[in-house]
């Protein structure tokens, strides 16, 4: 029952991480049809932003740093280039976000090196939040969650609540009609797009010192933020929390199973299917394919995704 | 979408205009073994797979209009089931080793129908994200099944002789990449020609009125995808045969994105325009990833470069200046001449910014520093020494890049007027600015 309530919350928490990042991305994505590759760059770009800043401001500042130096990226990102191809169609602005995602993690390279940087949790914040049972629970993971969860309630109350919530949620699904009645959407959008690149930065940030921060962090969360998009469904907030909470459950319990493919052959009464050397893998060590299988079934299930309602 | 050329001719001229170049660049790769070294030989071969490669990805690309993000996995598994059935010729089987890329071919073939029917369930920006998705999925079993795709180790074995062929010169390994390469091409040219290709265009343009027609158009997508896949796989099957050995990292997305690139340079709407990116990008590499480290950052900079002022890639840009040329219309010398020296400073400022600060940001560099006792130690970039932090480099750096905004201002438009590419400046069509 404890490893249970453990792996529970190891699952949300990672979950909320990978909604914080997946948040900005589908938004976007439902405002302008616009699919951002490099959105988890961004993120990767808080990890590096609060890593630099932090040595100078403190952790709480580089925090700060990170979320408004990656804000401003995605707000340059946008406005100088993503501009420029828009009339073009969105097959090339999928290319150069592309190209953005492939840029970023060259100049990464560049600066820093190939491998992780030292960007480590504080010795301040080393501490046992809580035990279940005889596992501590680092209270780390609880402030990555928390971060997370007071995202979740800051992005829905101003979406919810505030006058430009309502523009941005009218904007998602019918740009042009908010368009004509007078609000400038591409302002608008350029706004969504700053914000939602700062949260993936601030999601960075708290995230590169628990994992590591390199180069390949962009591509390792960016693919799984892709699933999300697809299995939450087109630029639905609930739809992503959903669907990252469920990948994030389903991995962290995953983890934990200590059977083999031959256990499940078994079980099955398919001890014969000998697949060459597939017998002895075991499950936990493909816990990383989980998310993609997840979506080939929602695929099938409901192509439109969980709360999507256009195809 | 750029339609691809489709303007079928019958003049006598026209057709020899079209067949002679086709006929000289293959009368050279034919008869370049008599001129090139060995290492030029190889580099001639990694061309040949790259083009093949890019060719299979752009049928789906060019002719479907959808875009493959993951199409590594299948370049990488015909060349996994090559090696295996090469391993399994040493074995004693008598499979015939000339006919090996069609054993990668297939396997990816069939991997595409599997892989194909779940990602052509959607378009656009979901398949996208789903052949990403799927690229995961694969990558991951494959780095954990060592025992049946070799792990970090890999597999590796040998070219067997067929009959007189010994395929152990490199003469011979080029000739059978070449032809292997020559037959994936015209296979997809028939292709293209075929009413199969008519009807998968006219998915394209428009999906509904196709389905309306009465086809079945998720099953025409997987067909095209699945055709996709094999000949990527071939062309993965050929880079097998010719390192003899292949890896699990081929699974890794950096092919995804090679692939990708090659075919954006080029030009995704002209039959050959993904081996012209091809056969540049490899051969860019092969000559200049030994002077720089950051040789991917350039190719990632000539990539957002075509992508922002010449969308339909290098082949599109010829494409316009021929048609420029037969129209009669005179050509605008001033404004081409603009447009090159423009671009000419900016590529020499973007590469002694990036070269100065990689080689300062090294940390061999801060220790050269402190040896030195000199705060700023000089750097070699274009056969000169130069001072990082002198004004009279970084003067020069921005003296570089301010005259080249001068020189393309009119030629290119700004950002916010989205009007003048190349492609304007080759049609004779001044940017706003003019």
């Amino acid at each position: 029952m404890d490893a249970f309530l453990v792996a529970l919350l190891n699952g949300l928490v990672y979950g909320l991480l990978v909604f914080m990042v997946s948040a900005g991305l589908t938004l976007v994505f439902g405002m302008m049809g616009v699919l951002n590759f490099a959105h988890a760059s961004f993120y990767m770009l808080g990890a590096y932003a609060a890593f630099l800043s932090g040595r100078y401001v403190g952790f709480w500042g580089g925090l700060v740093v990170a979320t408004l130096a990656v804000g401003l990226v995605g707000l340059f990102s946008e406005r100088l280039l993503l501009r420029k191809v828009r009339s073009f169609g969105h097959t090339q602005e999928l290319l150069l976000t592309y190209g953005l995602f492939f840029m970023i993690e060259e100049v990464v390279k560049l600066l820093f090196g190939p491998t992780p940087v030292a960007y480590r949790v504080p010795d301040e914040l080393r501490f046992t939040a809580f035990t279940i049972g005889n596992s501590q629970f680092p209270f780390f993971r609880l402030l990555m969650g928390a971060t997370a969860l007071v995202m979740f309630f800051g992005t829905f109350a101003a979406l919810r609540f505030t006058r430009i919530g309502l523009i941005v949620r009218a904007a998602v699904e019918r740009p042009q009609m908010v368009s004509a009645l007078g609000h400038n959407v591409p302002i608008v959008f350029s706004g969504l797009f700053a914000v939602g690149s700062a949260l993936a930065g601030l999601a960075g940030a708290v995230a590169g010192m628990y994992y590591p921060t390199s180069p390949a962090m962009a591509h390792e969360l960016g693919s799984i933020v892709f699933v999300v998009v697809v299995i939450g469904g087109l630029g639905s907030l609930n739809g992503a929390l959903a669907a990252s909470l469920l990948i994030g459950v389903m991995t962290s319990f995953a983890v934990g199973i200590e059977s083999t493919f031959g256990d499940l052959f078994r079980a099955l009464g398919l001890s014969g299917l000998a697949l060459p050397g597939l017998e002895a893998v075991q499950f936990s060590s493909i816990a990383g394919v989980l998310p993609y299988a997840l979506m080939l079934f929602v695929l099938l299930w409901r192509p439109a995704g969980f709360a999507g309602n256009r195809a | 979408m750029p339609p691809q050329e489709q303007s079928p001719r019958s003049s006598a001229r026209v057709t020899v205009v079209r067949i002679l170049p086709i006929a000289l660049v293959l009368g050279a790769l034919i008869g370049l073994p008599r001129f090139a070294d060995m290492a030029f030989l190889n580099a001639m071969v990694m061309v040949c797979i790259a083009a093949l490669y890019a060719m299979g990805y752009n049928l789906l690309w060019g002719q479907a209009g959808l875009i493959s993000f993951g199409h590594a996995t299948y370049f990488a598994f015909g060349a996994s089931c090559t090696i295996m059935t090469m391993a399994a010729i040493e074995g004693g089987s008598s499979f015939p080793t000339p006919l090996l890329p069609l054993a990668g071919g297939a396997a990816s073939f069939l991997m595409g129908l599997v892989a194909g029917w779940f990602a052509t369930i959607r378009t656009g920006v979901y398949f996208a994200m789903i052949t990403v998705a799927i690229t995961e999925l694969v990558r991951a079993i494959v780095q954990r099944w060592d025992s049946m795709f070799g792990g970090e180790a890999g597999i590796t074995s040998i070219r067997m002789a067929w009959g007189p062929i010994g395929f152990q010169k490199l003469l011979d390994v080029y000739y059978f990449t070449l032809a292997w390469t020559i037959i994936g091409i015209l296979l997809l040219w028939f292709l293209q020609r075929s009413p199969l290709g008519t009807v998968i265009r006219g998915i394209r343009e428009q999906e509904e009125r196709v389905r309306f027609l009465g086809y079945d158009t998720h099953a025409l997508k997987t067909l095209v995808f699945a055709i996709s896949a094999g000949v990527s796989g071939m062309a993965g099957g050929l880079l097998a045969f010719t390192n003899e050995s292949t890896n699990v990292a081929l699974y890794e997305g950096a092919y995804s994105t090679t692939v990708l690139i090659n075919t954006v340079i080029g030009g995704a709407g002209v039959f050959l325009g993904p081996v012209v990116g091809a056969t540049l990008t490899t051969l860019f590499g092969y000559y200049v990833a030994n002077l720089t480290y950051y040789w991917l950052l350039y190719m990632g900079l000539l990539f957002m470069v075509i992508v922002v002022y010449a969308p339909r890639g290098i082949s599109g840009l010829g494409v316009d200046a021929v048609r420029r040329l037969r129209s009669g219309a005179p050509v605008r010398w001033d404004l081409l001449g603009r447009f090159a020296l423009g671009w000419l400073v900016v590529t020499i400022g973007a590469i002694m910014t990036i070269e100065l600060i990689g080689a300062v940001v090294q940390p061999s560099y801060g220790a050269l520093a402190r040896s030195s006792g000199v705060a700023w130690p000089p750097v070699r970039v274009f056969w000169v020494s130069w001072s990082p932090a002198s004004p009279l480099t970084l003067g020069g750096i921005a003296l570089l890049f301010g005259l080249g905004a001068v020189l393309l201002r009119d030629t290119a438009g700004t950002a916010s007027r989205n009007v003048s590419t190349l492609a304007d400046a080759i049609a004779g069509k001044p940017g706003p600015g003019v």
